[in-house]
């Protein structure tokens, strides 16, 4: 079957582009056989007669397992029950021609840069159904509204909104809402009464049967901004965390004035235009309280219970996921059912929840829901594309009018355009950080129509509404406009207007830190001056929610701990994982995964301080930056996806303001990096860090906690060795943990370990070796003999002079434990195995866990001390802040004052505290 | 992110701080521009029981480091975090909030009550030490185990949209 599949998609590739990226494609799409003979083979072809019954895979789904009849006949050996297999053997087709397009998509990374995804899956779209036209001289398949709505959307908003970045999108929240209501609503209406004179004006051609209810009606469902398609062009552009939230919001918010728009006209339509009273305009407005609010409501209702559930499922870990699916599916079910607003519902269901249901549940169930989530949204997101190409090619839907489709195109850009400039320019008076033009541009190119106009278009009743036809037309058209065109030129728009892209920068402690005090401050003084401002109600809820929620909702070992406190042990893990990420070459599959269990915290910490990486230093800022520029998410990255979907899974969920993307995970720092970044950072790190991890160290031995921390590093290629990179600073030579006196290589190693030692630190890296040595080889050639003993490496001293920290041995396999090769002459390593129970806990939630102390082998990362004279310094000091830096804060208000304050002269020379 | 916020003006910020205090500011200011408002009339204020930081801002911004303060701290405090302020004078008003005890360098001390204002002392000693290490290790430039305004800034220099959020509007 797959061999079927391929060259259909492989035309679609061929036909559909003609850009140079494909040419590099391999060779499975230059298969010469044309598309429709795939049909010939048996299964599909009989597929199609008998999908002739069904009329498309999406009613076939309720039909269900019906199965309509069964061969008649004797006995046969084997059977042909096709009938019985049917529809979820379509479904499955769809499904493998949808994925098996995405990864030959992905095959040229030049090509999917300049193409976002969407607008490949639309022409694949076009493309199969020409081919189901052609073979079959009828559509069989159509973009089904009852599928759309029950199914595919549902995973894509209850996706964005349980990942929906919270702080983000309240910050913004006035001006989503105002985008969302307001602006849908002038869309929709100026787009109606226009269309309607364009047709008086004759522009429209008279075979358009429609009146003005009809316009209206057409102009609510194609004036709405589609989700689907903001988050597959978006994504893709990196534009702003700021403008993505508010493009994106507002498609998600306008649903609800979409969806009674729509009614409100449907109605209207169906008693006709003349017949509609003063009174059924109020019931419109009250109907759109009532869905809006409503449909918030059973949202938060579903957040509620969802967190409430989820506080209860430490037995039963196994299901965690599954009642965040249902919920949030049920939240969406639910407002379907009271017609309330479906969209909203599961957005603030999912954006509600999040926070206590990913602070109850267990690691490995955030990784599955993470990754779940993703999966489906994206299979929706791809076959809701396929079936708007597919929908387009029927003939016997299409009725042309020109005037129609150009006049709709051209009322629906330029009304959104007036409709943002005018929204903002009110906005801005009241916004912090104004919306500057070209903030406008792309909020106004940004405005895509997609597939939920091209359902609410399909179910409109013919036979109320004369011209569907056309209007269906039109918005295929529109659709394929703006998610093509625009979407295809949104990319090249930024670059040029140089729009402030997304960075992907983590924040720093210091900043989760500060940014909470400012908070705090804030309020304060927005409280001094009497105002009960944005921050004022801000911390009226963090009250709340601390006070009530919390304690309702989340466990009682998780609620005690502070917020900031999670952070910190967040931003710590994501440290210490991209230094992994930096080491490890993009090619190579790297598995790691971390097990984090509160007491072992300090691990974390270690793991940071000694694998290095945050940005505090100049080199990782840099390769931040390069990062930033070149990260084109989905193109480099095909191949690894896999891994780092394991390792971005199972971080701790960052807090970070991230861009939402359905597709990737954030991927923090990775294939980018330049080994010599790497090396300095290193270093520099090393030295930085010593100190502070003496006295760490030695605290910490004194507790006798138990901190550890796993990191399976697996590569596919061997199995090789396990290696236990451990270390952790030892202050004091002359005081080697009593614990790991007992074991075995620690006579090995004649120093107690000046600087480094490994109690804390337990990372597994089961063959780690072969990424390690790539990455280090690469490094530099530092071929340490897997066995040495010796405690100098004679390379070293060369190599530090070249200045590269060498992250300096390996030792491959579980068998000689002893060998612990240490380089760096003034720092031998020494590892550290943990006794069986300490790992217990561990072992429990890790099924595919290595032999524990099976082998060992440390990994000095840490440069041997060099002599001072050659330390460069950490990094560059700052150049003194010059006397400029002195304001007198004085002046910015006094001139405002009203009342002249006489001793002003005697004022204005006072300063602000000397700097 | 702070996109919301309330516009006042300068008028009005002046009654304000009457109100704070009708019997000890007169409405003629301009006769008396000696008045002071004292610490325990804000601190007491309802609104301002639970903020942590009622006490630093007042101090910081009264010229007397007392929390007394006169119409013109009042009005700097505002023009602090006004929008038109430039970022070196929130920086620098930040970093004063923060350093506790005046020494012109956040050490250890600062920071810890700081975290612990933050997260209402529910960490441990041991926790507070590791944040603070951590806090240190990541901001501090010269290593001298603290961080000076010049960290700060720079710190704050690096993270574009960082004081971006230090804003009201006035």
């Amino acid at each position: 079957m797959l061999l079927l599949l391929l060259p259909a998609a492989a035309p679609a590739d061929l036909c559909g582009t003609g850009s140079p990226g494909l040419g590099s494609s391999p060779p499975v799409l230059l298969l010469p056989q044309p598309g429709p003979e795939e049909f010939g083979a048996p299964g599909v072809a009989s597929a199609r007669s008998a999908a002739e019954e069904a009329a498309g895979p999406g009613e076939a789904e309720e039909d269900g397992a019906e199965h309509h009849h069964h061969h008649g006949g004797g006995f046969r050996v084997v059977q042909w029950e096709w009938n019985y297999v049917q529809t979820p053997y379509i479904i499955a087709i769809w499904l493998l021609v949808a994925s098996v397009a995405k990864i030959l998509f992905h095959f040229s990374q030049r090509f999917t840069t300049v193409v976002p995804e969407s607008c490949m899956l639309i022409l694949l779209g076009l493309v199969l159904g020409g081919i189901v036209l052609i073979a079959n001289k009828k559509q069989l398949y159509q973009l089904d509204p009852a599928l759309f709505f029950l199914f595919l959307l549902p995973t894509i908003v209850g996706d964005a909104g349980y990942f929906m970045p919270a702080r983000l999108f309240f910050d913004n929240l006035g001006a989503i809402l105002t985008y969302a209501v307001v602006g849908t609503l002038w869309n929709a209406f100026c787009t109606g009464f226009c269309l309607y004179a364009a047709k008086l004006l004759g522009i429209i051609g008279h075979h358009v049967q429609a009146d003005l209810m009809d316009f209206l009606l057409f102009g609510a469902l194609i004036s709405a901004v589609d989700p689907v398609a903001v988050l597959a062009v978006f994504e893709e552009v990196h534009v702003n965390e700021t403008l993505f939230i508010i493009v994106f919001g507002e498609s998600l918010l306008n649903d609800a004035v979409t969806v009674v728009l729509y009614k409100v006209y449907i109605s209207f339509v169906e008693v006709g235009g003349a017949n509609v009273l003063t009174a059924d305009y109020f019931k419109g407005v009250a109907s759109f309280l009532i869905v809006s609010i409503g449909g918030t409501l059973v949202g938060l209702v579903f957040a509620v219970i969802l967190g409430f559930v989820t506080r209860f499922t430490k037995k039963v870990r196994i299901i965690e996921p599954l009642f965040v699916f249902l919920l949030v599916y049920l939240a969406y079910l639910t407002a379907e059912l009271f017609s309330l607003s479906a969209i909203l519902s599961m957005t603030f269901c999912g954006i509600g929840a999040n926070k206590y249901v990913e602070a109850n549940i267990s690691q490995k169930s955030r990784t599955t829901i993470k990754y779940t989530m993703k999966n489906l949204a994206s299979i929706a997101e791809t076959i809701i594309f396929i079936f708007l190409g597919i929908s387009a090619v029927d003939k016997s839907k299409w009725a042309w009018d020109t005037g129609l489709v150009s006049c709709t195109l051209v009322f629906i850009f330029v009304f959104r355009a007036m409709g943002v400039v005018g929204q903002t320019w009110v906005l801005n008076r009241f916004r912090l950080v104004p919306l500057d033009k070209i903030d406008q541009v792309v909020m106004s190119y940004g405005g895509l129509r997609g597939a939920v106009a091209f359902a609410l278009v399909v179910l409109l009743d013919g036979e109320q509404v004369k011209a569907k036809d056309y209007f269906v037309a039109t918005t295929i058209v529109v659709v394929f406009f703006t998610v093509m065109f625009q979407g295809l030129t949104i990319k090249p728009l930024v670059k040029w207007l140089k729009v402030p892209r997304a960075t992907n920068r983590k924040p720093t402690i210091n900043e989760e830190i500060h940014e909470r005090a400012f908070d705090h401050i804030l309020t304060a003084v927005e409280d001094i001056a009497g105002l009960q401002g944005y921050h004022h109600w801000r911390d009226k809820w963090e009250q709340f929610d601390r006070n009530y929620l919390s304690k309702l909702l989340l466990r009682k070992s998780v609620y005690r701990k502070s917020e900031l406190w999670e952070a910190y042990q967040k931003i710590n893990i994501r440290d210490a994982i991209s230094v992994i990420d930096q080491v490890g070459p993009s090619k190579k599959s790297i598995y790691l995964s971390i097990y984090i269990s509160k007491k072992n915290f300090h691990l974390t910490l270690f793991a940071t301080v000694l694998l290095v990486c945050s940005r505090r230093e100049n080199g990782s800022g840099v390769c931040l930056d390069l990062q930033v520029i070149d990260n084109v998410p989905g193109s480099k990255v095909v191949e690894d996806m896999e891994t780092h979907h394991v390792l971005a899974g199972n971080l701790y969920k960052p807090r970070k303001r991230s861009h939402y993307s359905r597709h990737f995970m954030p991927l923090g720092e990775k294939e980018r990096q330049d080994r010599e970044v790497f090396q300095r950072n290193m270093r520099i790190r090393m030295e930085t860090y010593k100190s502070s991890r003496h006295k760490r160290h030695k605290k910490e031995r004194s507790m006798k906690k138990v901190r550890q921390i796993h990191m399976s590093v697996v590569t596919k290629k061997n199995f090789q060795a396990a290696l236990d990179v451990c270390q952790s600073p030892s202050a004091a030579p002359s005081s080697p943990p009593t614990e790991d006196s007992h074991l075995p290589w620690k006579g090995g190693v004649g120093l107690p370990p000046p600087c480094v030692s490994v109690e804390a630190t337990k990372i597994i890296p089961v063959d780690l070796q072969q990424a390690w040595n790539q990455s280090i080889s690469s490094l530099e050639s530092v071929s340490s003999p897997p066995a040495s003993t010796e405690p100098v490496h004679p390379r070293v001293s060369a190599l530090s002079r070249l200045g590269g920290p060498r992250p300096a041995s390996y030792t491959a396999p579980s068998t000689t434990v002893s060998s612990t090769t240490s380089i760096g002459a003034p720092a031998p390593q020494s590892s550290f195995c943990f006794p069986e129970k300490k790992k217990k806990k561990m072992q429990e939630e890790e099924e595919e866990e290595e032999e524990p102390g099976a082998s060992q082998e440390m990994q000095p990362l840490m440069l041997p001390v060099r002599p001072p004279g050659l330390l460069p310094p950490p990094s560059p000091p700052l150049p003194p802040p010059g006397p400029g830096r002195r304001r007198n804060p004085c002046v910015y208000l006094r001139s405002l004052v009203a009342a002249p304050p006489p001793a002003s002269g005697d004022l204005h020379s006072r300063r602000p505290t000397q700097l | 992110m702070g996109n919301k916020q309330t516009i006042f003006t300068a008028q009005q910020l002046f009654y304000r701080y009457r109100d704070l205090a009708p019997q000890l500011v007169p409405l003629d200011y301009t006769n008396h521009p000696d008045v002071k408002l004292p610490y325990e009339l804000i601190g007491s204020m309802p609104e301002l029981k639970d903020n942590p930081f009622r006490q630093r801002i007042a101090e910081v911004f009264s010229e007397d480091g007392q929390g007394n303060m006169t119409l013109d701290d009042f009005l700097d405090m505002f023009s602090v975090l006004s929008e038109m302020a430039p970022r070196d004078l929130k920086a620098y008003y930040a970093f004063k909030i923060y350093d506790f005890n005046n020494d012109d360098f956040l050490c250890k001390s600062d920071l810890e009550k700081t975290l612990n204002k933050l997260t209402r002392n529910e960490l441990t000693e041991e926790e507070v030490r590791m944040v603070c290490e951590k806090v240190i290790d990541e901001a501090d430039l010269d290593n001298d185990g603290r961080l000076s305004l010049e960290d700060f800034q720079h710190m704050i220099v690096r993270a574009p949209d960082f004081l971006s959020t230090f804003h009201i509007r006035i």
